[in-house]
C-alpha cells in the first residue's frame, strides 16, 4: 500500500473508468444492503414456529348437500368415523385451519361491564372440542384440556371455557396466571382453563398472528360445509386421503369431500409471497455480485493491456510480481473504499425511501457493513486473477519499441 | 450503410467473444430481472374494466360504530344492500357474494362436484360486460321474486349437457333444479376486479344465481364476513338482519351528475337509518363510491412487494447499464487505432458514431432476446416453485414489444458515451504509432 | 493543387507551447512528386497531418485543389479526405479483421458507392498494385511489402487527386522498399500528385522535388545548404 498516493493521482487523472466502477459499487452496495435486509426479515418471518405438528395435521372440507341431513348429528358421527380410521391419532372438526389464510378473528374484554372492561389483544378464534389440542399437537403449559361435557354446540352459549396462548396471557396479565380468569364476548362469560405454549392463527401477515384462543365449541355442522382436522404420522397421510372420503361416503354419499392439505402445505402457500420475495432478491444479489465482478475483471484486463508497456517498465525497474498485483489491488481498494462510503449513504437513503413508501422497517446498519465487506472480497477475487497475469509480463517488454 | 455497420458490429462482437458475451449477459440479466418483476407488476396493476373503469363504482358504507374500523369496509350489510337494490339512479347495479354448491345434472355419468357460485342480480352481466353465447340474464322480475334460474359458463354447459346451447335445460345445485336461462362465453377478468376478496387472481365463477334466492336457499358465504361488534350468528336469519358486512355492491354511474345524485340519495338513506339507531359513527358515517382504479387500490391488488421489486430491479438494470458502459468504453477505446484509420480515410464523426451505435444496438437486441428467455424461465420457475397464480406468471403480450425496446434503449443509453468518445478520436494520434 | 501560405501550428499543453509549424509556405502543382525530409521533431508529420486535413492549424491559409480549407467543418474535411486524398502510412494501418477487398472498400463505403461500383474499383486498385489474386486474404497473412501495396490500393481506390505518404517504406526491407517506390512512381506518372515524407536519403534523391523541413519551416535546398555550413544541424545529408 505504500504507493497509494501515485495510484490516487493516476485515478483522478483517468476519469471515466474509475467513475463508472465507483457508480457501480455505490449502486451495488445500496441494492445488496437493502435486498439482504429484506431477505433476512422475510426469512425470520417464515422461521417463526407455529407450535403445531404441521406435517402431521391434515385438513379437509366436507360439503353436505343432502337437504334431509341433520348436520349436527352428522358431524358427531363423522368425527367418530374419523377417529376410528387406522393411522388416525386424533381428529376434530374446526372452524378454521392454522396458517391457511382464511379464518376467524375476535377479541375478549376482561370484565362484564363494557364501559370499564379492558380489551385483550385481538386473536385467531378457534372453535373446537376436547380433541383439538391433541390434533394440533400443541403443548399445554398450564391448566387442563376441555372436559367433553364442557363442549357447547354453538358460539352463543352463555357460559363457556377457553384455552389461550401464553402470548395473550403475557400481553394482558403479565406474569400473573390467567387460569380461572373470566373474559367476555358481550354477555357471554368465558373461563380460561388452560394456557397453550404456542399456537399461530390463520393469517401470517396479521399483527395478531401469535395470539390464538381455542373456545370449547364444536362448530362442525353449523353450516353445510364443515372443516375437519386429522392428525396422523406423515407416512400415513397419503393413505388417509384415500380412506377418509371412502369412509365418509360410505356413511352418506351426498357430499363433496375435498381440499386435503396438511398444515405444512398451508404454510407453504401462506408464506409463498415472502419466499418468492426472498428468492427473487437472493437471485438479484447473486447476479449483481456476479455482474459487478465480471465487469471489474473486464476493466482490469483492459487496463492491463493498455499498460502492458508500463508494467514491463516497472518490472525492469525492479518491481516484484507481488508489487504489480498489489498495484492493481490497491487501485481497486481505493475505488471500493470510496464506493463503500458513498454506497452506505446511498443504501441508507434507499432504505429510508423504502421505509417511507412501503413501510419497511428501518435498515439495520449491519447490512451495508457486511455488504461492503463482501464487496471487498468479491472485487479482490475479480482483480487478482487478471492482475496475476499482468505480473507475468516480462520486463524485456520495456526495451522493445513495438 | 446500415447493413455495413451491422456487418461490422457483428464482426466486432465475434472478434471479442468474451467481452461481448459479458455485455450480452449483463444486459440480459438486467433485462430478465426487470422484465420478471415488471411482468408481475403489470399483470397486477392491470385494470380490466378498461374504458368502463370510471363508470363502474363499488359502493362502500361507513356503517360501523365509532372507534372500530379505521377504513371503509369493502363489503356492506345485507340490509343496506337490499335498500341499495331499490335505487333508480344507476344504469345497472348488482349486489353479490360468492357461495359454493354441489352441482349435478340428469346426466348420471357426471359425478357431482362442488363449485363456486356467484349469487347476484341480473344487472351483473351488463355491469361487467359478460359475453352471452345463448339466452341471457334472468329478468329483473326475478331479482324481486326469487326463481330457480341460472346462467352458466360454456365449459360447464359442455360438461353437464354435452353442448354449448343448454338454455332450457335443468342443472341441480344442492339437489335443487335450476333452469338454465343463459350461457356465457369464457370470461375471466384478471384481476378478478368485481370481487377481489379471497384471491384477486382467482378464476371468475361460471355459475350465477339470483341474489333474491339467498334468504330462501340460505347460501353459505364463501367470502369475508366482517363484524365490528359481537353478534353471534346462529341462524341465516341472524346474518340477514345483523350489522355484519358480507355483500358487495356495484353500480354503473354514467357521469358526475349521476354520481352526485346517487351519493345524495344514499346520504339521505344514511340519515334515515341513523334515526333508527344505525350508522352510529355520526362524524364519519358516509358513502364512498370507488371506481375500478380506486377499488383495485383499496383492495391492495397490487402488493407492496411488487413495487419494491420493480424499484430494486430498475436499480439493478442501472448497475448493468453502468457495467456495460464501462465494458463498451473498454472495447471501443481498444479499437481507437482502427477508428483513426477510418477517420483518415474519410469517415465522418457521424458515420463512426452510427457504426458504434449499431453495434451497441445489436448487443442490446441479443441481450434483450436472452433476457426475455431468462424472464420466461424465471417466471416458469416461480410458477412451479411458489404456486403463483398462472395469471401472474404468464408473459404479458405487451412485454414482447417492451422487452426489446427496454433492452435496446438501455444499450443505446449505455453506448452513447462510449460511441461519442470514440467518434471524437483524433485520427492523427493513432496513425503514426503502431 | 496545394498551396500553403504562412501556416502556423501550435500545440498547447499546460506547461509548454510547441511551435510545430511556423510561417510555413509550400506550393505543390498538379502531377508533382514531392519528397519531404527533415530531422525528427522538425514538423514533418504535423505538416502531413495538416495537409491531409487530419488536424487543423492555428494561422495561415491553405488552398487545396483551389478550395480554401482553412476553416472547413469536421464533416467537410472528412468528405475531402475521402474524395481527394489518399493516405499511405509507415505502419500500413490496414484493419486487421477485414480482408483485402474489404479494406480497400472502406473509403468507398463512406462515399456511398453501390456494390457494383465498389467491386469494380477494388479489382482495379488491386490490379494496379499487382495483388489481384489475394482478394480474400487477411492483412496479417501478407508480407510487409504486400500489406503496403494493399494500403496503396486502398488509397487509390477512391481515385484521389493526390496521395500523402508518411514513411511508406519505413517498415520494409530495401528490396520491398524499392518495389513500393516504383509503384508510387508509376502512380505519379499516371497523373496523381504525391507528397511523401521520408527519412531515406536514397528515396529523397529519386524525387523530382525535395523539400526539407527544419524547425517547422520549409528550407529550400540552397538555404538549407547554407544553414548547414554555419550551424551544425543533425539532419541527414541530402
Amino acid at each position: 500500500m505504500r504507493n497509494i498516493k501515485p495510484i490516487i493521482s493516476s485515478l483522478l487523472r483517468s476519469k471515466s473508468g474509475p467513475v463508472l466502477l465507483l457508480t457501480q459499487i455505490v449502486l451495488s452496495v445500496a441494492i445488496v444492503a437493502n435486498a439482504s435486509f429484506i431477505i433476512s426479515e422475510r426469512l425470520a418471518l417464515i422461521d417463526r414456529p407455529s407450535g403445531i405438528a404441521e406435517a402431521q395435521v391434515l385438513s379437509f372440507r366436507v360439503y353436505n348437500f343432502d337437504p334431509a341431513m341433520d348436520l349436527r348429528k352428522q358431524n358427531q358421527q363423522d368425527q367418530l368415523i374419523l377417529r376410528d380410521l387406522p393411522g388416525v391419532i386424533a381428529a376434530t372438526s374446526t372452524n378454521m385451519v392454522p396458517l391457511s389464510g382464511s379464518g376467524w378473528g375476535d377479541r375478549y374484554v376482561d370484565g362484564p361491564d363494557p364501559e370499564t372492561a379492558k380489551s385483550l389483544p385481538g386473536f385467531s378464534f378457534y372453535m373446537g372440542n376436547e380433541h383439538m389440542l391433541n390434533t394440533f399437537g400443541v403443548k399445554l403449559v398450564e391448566g387442563r384440556n376441555f372436559y367433553p361435557e364442557e363442549i357447547k354446540m354453538g358460539p352463543a352459549a352463555k357460559s363457556q371455557t377457553a384455552l389461550i396462548t401464553k402470548s395473550i396471557a403475557e400481553a394482558h396479565w403479565g406474569d400473573e396466571s390467567p387460569l380461572g380468569k373470566v373474559v367476555y364476548q358481550q354477555d357471554i362469560a368465558i373461563t380460561i382453563v388452560g394456557v397453550i405454549e404456542r399456537l399461530q392463527g390463520a393469517w401470517v401477515d396479521s399483527s395478531n398472528f401469535e395470539y390464538s384462543v381455542i373456545q370449547a365449541v364444536d362448530f362442525g355442522g353449523a353450516m353445510s360445509s364443515t372443516t375437519y382436522l386429522v392428525r396422523a404420522k406423515p407416512q400415513d397421510i397419503a393413505q388417509l386421503k384415500l380412506d377418509i372420503p371412502k369412509a365418509l361416503h360410505l356413511e352418506n354419499p351426498n357430499r363433496v369431500i375435498d381440499e386435503f392439505y396438511t398444515v405444512a402445505e398451508h404454510r407453504g402457500h401462506s408464506y409463498s409471497n415472502h419466499e418468492l420475495m426472498a428468492a427473487l432478491l437472493s437471485v438479484m444479489i447473486v447476479l449483481l455480485l456476479l455482474i459487478t465482478s465480471l465487469g471489474l475483471t473486464g476493466m482490469v484486463m483492459f487496463n492491463i493491456q493498455r499498460r502492458t508497456k508500463q508494467i514491463g517498465t516497472r518490472r525492469a525497474l525492479g518491481a516484484r510480481k507481488a508489487d504489480i498485483v498489489w498495484y492493481f489491488l490497491t487501485e481497486n481498494y481505493v475505488i471500493c473504499a470510496a464506493g463503500a462510503v458513498i454506497g452506505v449513504v446511498a443504501a441508507s437513503q434507499l432504505g429510508q425511501q423504502l421505509m417511507n413508501h412501503y413501510s419497511l422497517p428501518q435498515l439495520a446498519w449491519q447490512y451495508p457493513a457486511v455488504t461492503v465487506l463482501g464487496l471487498f472480497v468479491v472485487t479482490t477475487l475479480a482483480v487478482i486473477l487478471p492482475a496475476r497475469r499482468a505480473a507475468d509480463i516480462p520486463p524485456s517488454l520495456a526495451t522493445r519499441s513495438v | 450503410m446500415f447493413f455495413y455497420y451491422l456487418d461490422m458490429g457483428w464482426r466486432s462482437i465475434r472478434k471479442t467473444p468474451v467481452l461481448s458475451a459479458l455485455m450480452v449477459l449483463a444486459i440480459s440479466i438486467g433485462i430478465g430481472i426487470t422484465i420478471t418483476s415488471l411482468n408481475i407488476y403489470q399483470v397486477m396493476a392491470f385494470n380490466p374494466a378498461a374504458e368502463r373503469s370510471d363508470q363502474l363504482h363499488a359502493v362502500q358504507l361507513w356503517s360501523q360504530g365509532p372507534d372500530t374500523w379505521d377504513d371503509y369496509s369493502t363489503i356492506i350489510t345485507y340490509q343496506d344492500a337490499m335498500h341499495l337494490r331499490t335505487g333508480a339512479i344507476p344504469r345497472a347495479q348488482a349486489a353479490m357474494f360468492r357461495t359454493g354448491q354441489a352441482i349435478q345434472s340428469d346426466n348420471p355419468d357426471v359425478l357431482p362436484e362442488l363449485r363456486s357460485v356467484r349469487v347476484t342480480d341480473s344487472g351483473f352481466f351488463s355491469l361487467f360486460s359478460v359475453p352471452f353465447l345463448h339466452g341471457g340474464a334472468w329478468t329483473e322480475v326475478v331479482d324481486q321474486q326469487p326463481a330457480y334460474e341460472i346462467v352458466i359458463g360454456k365449459a360447464v354447459s359442455q360438461k353437464y349437457f354435452g353442448k354449448v346451447n343448454s338454455v332450457g335445460e335443468v342443472l341441480y345445485l344442492n339437489r335443487k333444479p335450476y333452469q338454465v336461462v343463459g350461457v356465457i362465453d369464457d370470461w375471466n377478468p384478471s384481476p378478478k376486479y368485481y370481487d377481489p376478496t379471497n384471491g384477486s387472481f382467482n378464476d371468475a365463477e361460471s355459475l350465477f344465481v339470483p341474489f333474491s334466492l339467498a334468504p330462501v336457499e340460505e347460501f353459505a358465504v364463501w367470502g369475508n364476513t366482517n363484524g365490528w361488534q359481537f353478534e353471534p350468528m346462529v341462524t341465516y336469519g341472524d346474518r340477514l338482519v345483523s350489522e355484519k358486512s358480507w355483500v358487495l355492491f356495484w353500480a354503473d354511474l354514467a357521469d358526475e351528475q349521476a354520481r352526485e345524485d346517487y351519493r345524495a340519495w344514499i346520504q339521505s338513506y344514511i340519515e334515515q337509518q341513523q334515526e333508527m339507531g344505525r350508522f352510529t359513527d355520526t362524524a364519519k358515517a358516509d358513502v364512498q363510491l370507488a371506481d375500478v382504479a380506486k377499488w383495485l387500490e383499496v383492495n391492495k391488488v397490487l402488493r407492496k412487494d411488487n413495487k419494491i421489486l420493480v424499484a430494486l430491479s430498475a436499480l439493478f438494470l442501472c448497475v448493468c447499464l453502468v457495467n456495460i458502459l464501462g465494458l463498451l468504453l473498454t472495447k471501443f477505446l481498444k479499437r481507437a487505432p482502427e477508428v483513426g484509420v477510418r477517420r483518415a480515410i474519410g469517415a465522418s464523426r457521424r458515420q463512426i458514431f452510427a457504426q458504434h451505435m449499431v453495434e451497441v444496438t445489436l448487443i442490446g437486441l441479443l441481450g434483450g432476446a436472452l433476457g426475455l428467455l431468462w424472464a420466461w424461465g424465471l417466471l416458469h420457475v416461480l410458477t412451479e416453485r411458489f404456486h403463483m397464480d398462472d395469471a401472474l406468471t404468464r408473459l404479458d403480450a405487451t412485454l414482447w414489444f417492451i422487452t426489446p425496446s427496454i433492452a435496446m434503449g438501455a444499450a443505446l443509453l449505455a453506448g452513447l458515451y462510449p460511441a461519442w468518445v470514440i467518434c471524437r478520436t483524433q485520427p492523427s494520434v493513432y496513425l503514426k504509432s503502431q | 493543387m496545394l498551396s500553403m501560405k504562412n501556416i502556423s501550428k501550435v500545440y498547447q499543453s499546460e506547461l509548454v507551447e510547441t511551435h510545430a509549424l511556423r510561417e510555413f509556405n509550400l506550393q505543390v502543382s498538379e502531377g508533382e512528386f514531392v519528397v519531404v525530409t527533415g530531422p525528427s521533431g522538425s514538423g514533418k508529420t504535423t505538416f502531413l497531418n495538416v495537409a491531409g486535413l487530419l488536424e487543423g492549424f492555428s494561422q495561415g491559409e491553405y488552398l487545396l485543389d483551389g478550395v480554401d480549407v482553412s476553416s472547413v467543418s469536421d464533416n467537410e474535411s472528412a468528405r475531402i479526405r475521402n474524395e481527394k486524398i489518399g493516405f499511405i502510412f509507415q505502419g500500413f494501418n490496414l484493419i486487421p479483421d477485414l480482408n483485402l477487398a474489404e479494406n480497400i472498400e472502406v473509403p468507398l463505403r463512406y462515399r456511398g458507392f453501390d456494390s457494383k461500383e465498389r467491386k469494380r474499383r477494388v479489382e482495379q486498385a488491386l490490379e494496379q498494385v499487382g495483388l489481384a489474386s489475394r482478394l480474400k486474404h487477411l492483412p496479417p497473412q501478407l508480407s510487409g511489402g504486400q500489406q503496403q501495396r494493399v494500403a496503396i490500393a486502398r488509397a487509390l481506390a477512391g481515385e484521389p487527386r493526390f496521395l500523402l505518404a508518411d514513411e511508406p517504406t519505413g517498415n520494409l526491407d530495401s528490396l520491398m522498399a524499392r518495389q513500393v517506390m516504383e509503384l508510387l512512381e508509376n502512380i505519379n506518372q499516371a497523373g496523381t500528385t504525391i507528397i511523401m515524407v521520408t527519412h531515406d536519403p536514397e528515396l529523397a534523391r529519386r524525387a523530382q522535388r525535395n523539400v526539407q523541413i527544419v524547425d517547422g519551416q520549409v528550407c529550400d535546398f540552397t538555404s538549407y545548404q547554407k544553414s548547414r555550413s554555419t550551424t551544425s544541424t543533425t539532419a541527414e545529408p541530402a
